[in-house]
Parts: structure tokens; sequence; C-alpha cells
């Protein structure tokens, strides 16, 4: 009876959700005078429920837009391809340009009064559209990705050109502040062209031969006619916690077992309420076994030993995929271990070396390759410069 | 006349084995290089999908490298494995394998997917999810007045008393 209840409450709870999507959910193209282009779109109903909608153009490029059908009869479970032309005039405003095919679901007035969903649903595809300005103009951002100390931080220039004409020379000159305000360096990238309506990327590898810290990064993207002013914060030298080492005294199979997990702070300020999950999968990647450990504050460039306790019972002897991750902040980090374990012994590949020869194939392909190389040489070799002149004779 | 006929018999004989050997070093060769050169075998070139989480299935290569530009200037490495399974935002991506030989440069498609789901809580309150692969902006109404503009996450929920509920791209 109980059973039959939940069934019912089941199917209640399923016929009662209903879901509208539309893919894809913004269409951006390059603005063309006089195009004329038709567009798909896949409407989906993944609800249980079979829907009508109505599809309706918005926004400032509605005018442009024609809907082949406005009203949609879609079934349960399945999706429809709609398509819209869009036709455009000889010019538009320079910019991005965005137009909406609205997606509406038609309420059911059956249902008035039952206990299904009476609320609607609605989804937006956008159109954007990239109207190119008169001239020279780029639009560009800066990306740090951040370095550890004595290590490079990696400054990524994305340059769009909007305008008709091609940029021939975008170039960034950047200076670096330390958290008191001074300079600590500066530096100029190399050159680069970027055609009109196309994106190219400014790499510049900065060595940061600087303390560990936050920094501040004030860029100036310079292009044919014309600056960007870019500014970002950055730090060398991650806030991050890494784990070095597990160390795992009088292993035996079925007993709970002490895994001392030691944890470097590599940032310069003190991590608070730090703790370590770990998580043994098998094969199938399911979760056979997890724990935790305890929260512990690490001082900043130090070591501290982290205590988790694995209760090993129902365990069988096997090799299994372990992920272990610290959180701390808002932070988490995952390190990706094998756990070998046997009746007596578990040993953990990972850390600090190569789990597995994962180049070994690759090798072997080559070693094949070359000496299959170098005995086709041989044979011919031999034939042409040895055997068939003595043949010949 | 006889030693010239022998000759010309051993001569033909001597072409036939160089031909025979060319061809089949020419032969050995490229069946080399067809063997090890990369084989991807998912996903397709120009693939296109809303899933998220693309599964790479690929033989005779090490790496992995995709990039969100043809220039491969910020790419995104990993070393290929089975079962690779990469998480990537709706966008145009650029990929190749590299190993012994190198792929040539494929192209792979996320759709964006706007998705809503809603379903009734009690008399008064539905809950909505974005159910899509996009972050969402949601406006509420009750009745034709605009109540709420809400931001969803992917998979995110959250409950409300309107009765009508707009999502688009945020």
């Amino acid at each position: 009876m109980k059973k039959l209840v939940l069934l019912l409450i089941g199917i209640f709870m399923i016929s009662s959700v209903y879901a509208l999507g539309v893919t894809p959910g913004r269409t951006t193209i390059d603005f063309e005078p006089g195009l004329q282009k038709n567009i798909g779109l896949e409407v989906i109903n993944s609800g249980a429920k079979d829907i009508s909608i109505i599809l309706s153009a918005q926004g400032e490029l509605a005018e442009y837009i024609t809907l082949s059908s406005e009203t949609i009869f879609i079934p349960a479970n399945q999706s429809k391809t709609v398509n819209y032309n869009i036709n455009f005039p000889e010019s538009l405003e320079p910019g991005l340009r965005t137009g909406k095919v609205f997606i509406m679901e038609i309420p059911d007035s059956s249902e008035l009064g039952s206990s299904a969903v009476l609320a609607t649903l609605a989804v937006v595809s956008q159109l954007y559209v990239n109207v190119l300005y008169p001239g020279k103009f780029a639009t560009s951002d800066m990306i740090i990705y951040n370095a550890d100390e004595d290590g490079e931080a990696t400054f990524v220039f994305p340059v769009v050109s909007h305008g008709e004409f091609d940029l021939t020379s975008v170039r960034a000159n950047v200076d670096i502040y330390n958290s008191l305000n001074e300079k600590v360096d500066s530096f100029n990238t190399n050159s680069i062209e970027v055609p009109s309506g196309e994106k190219k990327e400014i790499i510049y590898k900065w060595k940061a031969d600087v303390p560990i810290g936050n920094y501040r990064a004030a860029a100036t993207v310079i292009y044919d006619d014309g600056k960007i002013n870019l500014e970002k914060t950055f730090s060398v030298g991650a806030k991050e916690l890494e784990l070095q080492e597990i160390n795992v005294n009088d292993f035996s199979l079925g007993e709970i077992v002490k895994l001392e997990m030691l944890i470097e702070n590599k940032w310069s300020e003190i991590i608070n309420d730090a703790h370590i999950e770990t998580r043994i999968k098998n094969e199938a990647g399911d979760v056979v076994s997890s724990f935790d450990s305890a929260s512990y504050d690490i001082e900043s460039l130090s070591k501290q030993v982290f205590v988790s306790y694995w209760d090993t019972a129902g365990v069988k002897v096997g090799n299994y995929d372990a992920d272990v991750s610290i959180y701390y902040d808002d932070k988490s980090s995952k390190k990706s271990l094998e756990f070998q374990v046997e009746e007596n012994e578990l040993t953990i590949i990972g850390l600090g070396y190569v789990i597995s020869d994962s180049g070994g194939e690759s090798n072997n392909l080559i070693i094949i390759l070359v000496v299959v190389i170098v005995l086709l040489v041989l044979i011919n070799l031999l034939w042409f410069f040895l055997l068939r002149k003595k043949l010949k004779k | 006349m006889a030693p010239s006929v022998s000759m010309e018999g051993k001569n033909n004989n001597l072409l036939k084995i160089d031909l025979v050997l060319i061809i089949g070093s020419l032969a050995t060769l490229v069946f080399l290089v067809g063997y090890v050169n990369p084989l991807v075998i998912a996903p397709l070139d120009n693939y296109e999908t809303s899933e998220r989480d693309i599964l790479f299935s690929i033989e005779k290569a090490e790496n992995l490298i995709i990039d969100d530009n043809i220039d491969f200037t910020t790419p995104d490495e990993y070393k290929i494995k089975d079962g690779l399974k990469i998480s990537l935002e709706p966008g145009k991506y650029y990929w190749k394998v590299t190993g012994i030989l190198n792929s040539n440069v494929k192209i792979l498609t996320i759709k964006s997917e706007v998705n809503l789901e809603l379903r009734k809580i009690d008399d008064e309150n539905y809950g909505v999810v974005n159910a899509g692969n996009v972050q969402l902006n949601v406006d509420i109404y009750n009745g034709t007045e605009m109540i709420d503009n809400v931001r969803l996450k992917v998979d995110e929920e959250m409950e409300s008393q309107g009765v009508k509920f707009i999502g688009e791209m945020g």
C-alpha cells in the first residue's frame, strides 16, 4: 500500500513538472548590408506534458526578423526545429545590435481548477549582430594567469577589431605596481596585426622576479588610431595548499587506518579552517569509501600534517582511484591518486613522482618506427649497392 | 644469342626485385605513418552539441590541446587517457592531439541552451530550475507586473510565487 502511494506521488510529481528550452540561447553574426539569412532554433519540451508555444520577435532588430510560424505544438519529451529569417537593411548603427526571439508556452485553459502547474514559462533566444565601426576601432581585455614566486605570469590581451579596416599594429605597455603602489617592473609586448572583424591575442610571459603577494598591472593597449587603458590586480604565489606526502604506518586491511597528510601553505598569509576530504572509488567510478580530516590552520609558507582515519572494513585487496581534495576559504584543490591496497600494505601512487609511465606506448611506437625505417634503409642499401651489383656480374 | 637472352632475363629479374623492394618499402612507410597517426574516434570534427561534458576517445596520441583561439595562444592541455571527459563552457573550440604525429585542427561547438524547469511546490509556490547549460536571467511576473529578476546558475533552483517566468542568457 505504502509503495503504491509513493508510486502515485511520483507519477503526480513527474506530471506536474514543466520544462521549456531553446538552443542556441544566443546566435551571433556579423552585419552585412542587405544580408538575408535563415537561422534555425531547436525548441525543447522536456516536460511530461504536451505544450503549444507562440513565437514573437522583440528588441531593436525585431523589424528585421520574420518568423516562419508563430504557433507550434510540441508533444511531451520532444523538440522541434523552428526557423526565422533575417532581412537586414543597407546600414545599421555601429556596435552590438540585439534582437530576441521570444518563445512562450500557451497556457492550457483545460487545466483551470486542477492541481497541475498553471504558471507559464517562456524562454528567449538572443540574436547578436556585430556592426563594424567606420575606420579602425578595437576593444581589449587583460587576463593574467598568476605566477609562482620566481615563475612566470602570463599576460593575455584578447584584441577584437570592430572597425571596417584591419589593425596593422597592436601592442601593449604594462607597468606593475606592488601593494605599496611602487612600480616594480614594466614591459612592452610584441606587436600583432588584427584583421577587421577578427579576434587575436597578444601574449606576454612576465618573469615574476618579485616577492609573493598581490600586485596591480596597469596596461595601455596601443593600436593604429587609439589607446585602451586596462587595469587588473593579480597574485604572485597562489593562495594555495598543496598535498605533498601521505604517510601510513602499520597498515592492516580491515582495521581503521591513520593517514598523515602533509600539506604546504604556499601563500604569504595564514590559511584558516582547511580540511581534507578523501573519496576512494572502484573501477566503475563509484565511491566505495570516504573520510574527512579535522580542520586545521596553516601558518604562511609552512607545512602542517592533517590526520584522517580510514575504516577499511569491507575493503578488498586491489587498486583504487582516490580523490584527495583540500578545502579552504572558498577554494578547493584536488589530487587524483591511486591506492594500492594489500593485506598489510597500502601504497599510494601519484605523489611526487609519475603515477605510471604514460609515455610508454608512445615510446614503443617510436622504437618500432625507427627500427623498421632503419631495416628498410639497410635492406635497400644492401640490395642496391651490394647484392644487385654482385648478381649483375 | 643465348648469353644475351640470359643477360636480358637476369636484368629483368633484377628489375623485378628493384620494383618489389621499392614498392614494398613505400608501402611499409605508408603503413607505418598510418599506424602512428593519431586515431580520433570521438568527437567528430565540427561536432555540435549542447552537452557541456565532452568525452574524448583518442588512440595513438599523448596530449589533447584545446583553445577558443585557432592560433592556440592560450591552450588547455590534457593528458590523453581512457574515458577522458572535459567540461566546457558553451562556445566554439579548436582542438588537436599530439603524439608521434599531430592531428589536424578540429572544431567543436558547445551550443548554449536556455532551459527552464518548473514544478508546483504548493498552492502558492513554484520551484524554478535552470536546466540549461548557461547562466540565466529570469524575469518573474505576477499577472502583467514584473515582480522580480533573478540570476540562476546552471542547475540552480529557486522558489517563487510568480506565475510567469521568462528565462534568457545572462
